[in-house]
């Protein structure tokens, strides 16, 4: 867009007749000259006047040229109607992904914590047992030295259950993050919806019948990489592996 | 603190509902329920005899500061210790929660220790 140049509001009427309409102006003013006022402020103000509405009508234009450029730009459309609403289906999507590598890992720490809990209060009551044991056979000298191992080691095995329950219960808090990234996605995905209505509403206001748009782009971006594909992505998409080697079997591998 | 007592967990998000019930049973809580937004936890709470809550602030339908609210207007219920767990961490949000009368609050990312330590105090001047 253009500056607003100094030469643009140069006043149209000369300094002299500027000067000599100010002095007249002022002169109205002192003797309550109310109509010689008005028609004065009027002569002083006109060539600005005119230069600010030259102006106005530049911009006028300028904005009706970029609002039909912008109705004209394909591109917008295709951004508008497809790839927003695409955008926002990816996201959802990654909420579901991380939703369930979370569920799946909690389901994991839930069985195993008490498998944990387990071999701890296992190895508590056999070290019990294994003490009254020694106690009645204090004079075995052979057994107590059996008993003393292995109550070595269920102190080493309860004090490794205990680490272990607690490193599932680490790994259970780390999946807080679903939580957290699935609400800051959730506020990218509102702000997506707010712009598409914008846009599409802006789209409609500038070209109220817009032609079938191109469609060139799928196959040009085929051979880029289109990232992992949504479970409702059609026909056209693999589902599985099997899908994948039904494929390849079909054509000959 | 009666480790029997009856506790409802309200968050949109199964997984945190999850990791806080976790949480409360390895603190020695087994009575436990979950609701996923204020709306279903209000009728909840007005039947069911709950001894505590914790709740989620951001959530659709009705957020947690509506049902602190709701909580605190309920003749029967506004004596139900409230504590909230959430990632809204704006200083006014927390005292926004304090005047409308929470017990507790704990922002997210958090940890059992914390929750511990808040369930412990809020029983401890409950109690008191």
């Amino acid at each position: 867009m253009n500056h607003i140049d100094e030469q643009d509001v140069q006043p149209l009427v000369d300094r002299d007749k500027r000067l000599a309409d100010a002095r007249a102006l002022v002169a109205a003013i002192e003797n309550g000259d109310d109509a010689n006022e008005a028609r004065l402020v009027g002569d002083l103000t006109a060539g600005y006047s005119g230069t600010i509405f030259d102006e106005v009508g530049r911009m006028t234009r300028e904005v009706h040229d970029t609002l039909r450029s912008f109705a004209e730009d394909e591109r917008l459309g295709v951004l508008a109607e497809d790839e927003m609403p695409g955008a926002r289906d990816r996201l959802h999507y990654v909420i579901t992904l991380t939703e369930q590598a979370a569920s799946r890992t909690l389901s994991i720490t839930e069985e195993a914590t008490p498998v944990a809990e387990q071999v701890v209060e296992r190895s508590r009551r056999l070290k019990a047992e294994l003490a009254k044991v020694a106690a009645s056979e204090a004079d075995n000298p052979r057994l107590r030295s059996v008993v003393d191992s292995i109550t070595h080691y269920l102190e080493a095995t309860t004090g490794s259950g205990e680490r272990l329950k607690q490193q599932l219960t680490e790994v259970m808090m780390a999946q807080e993050f679903q939580d957290l990234s699935g609400q800051l996605l959730m506020r990218v995905i509102d702000l997506l919806e707010q712009l598409e209505e914008k846009l599409v509403g802006l789209l409609q206001i500038t070209a109220p019948v817009r032609g079938s748009r191109v469609d060139g782009r799928a196959a040009e971006r085929a051979e880029e990489g289109v990232g992992p594909q949504l479970p409702n992505a059609g026909d056209n998409v693999v589902r599985n592996q099997d899908d994948v080697d039904d494929l390849l079997a079909s054509l000959g591998f | 603190m009666d480790r029997n007592m009856k506790i409802l967990v309200v968050d949109d998000f199964s997984t945190m509902r999850r990791i806080i019930k976790n949480l409360l049973k390895e603190l020695g809580f087994t009575n436990i329920e979950e609701a996923d937004d204020g709306q279903t936890a209000l009728p909840l709470l007005k039947q069911g005899n709950f001894d505590f809550l914790v709740t989620d602030w951001n959530m659709p339908g009705m957020t947690g500061i509506d049902l602190l609210r709701a909580v605190r207007a309920d003749e029967r219920l506004a004596s139900l210790p409230v504590l909230m767990v959430t990632a809204e961490a704006k200083r006014e949000q927390i005292v926004l929660a304090a005047q409308e009368g929470v017990n507790g609050y704990i922002v997210k990312p958090f940890n059992g220790a914390t929750l511990k330590e808040k369930i412990d105090r809020i029983f401890e001047r409950v109690e008191s």
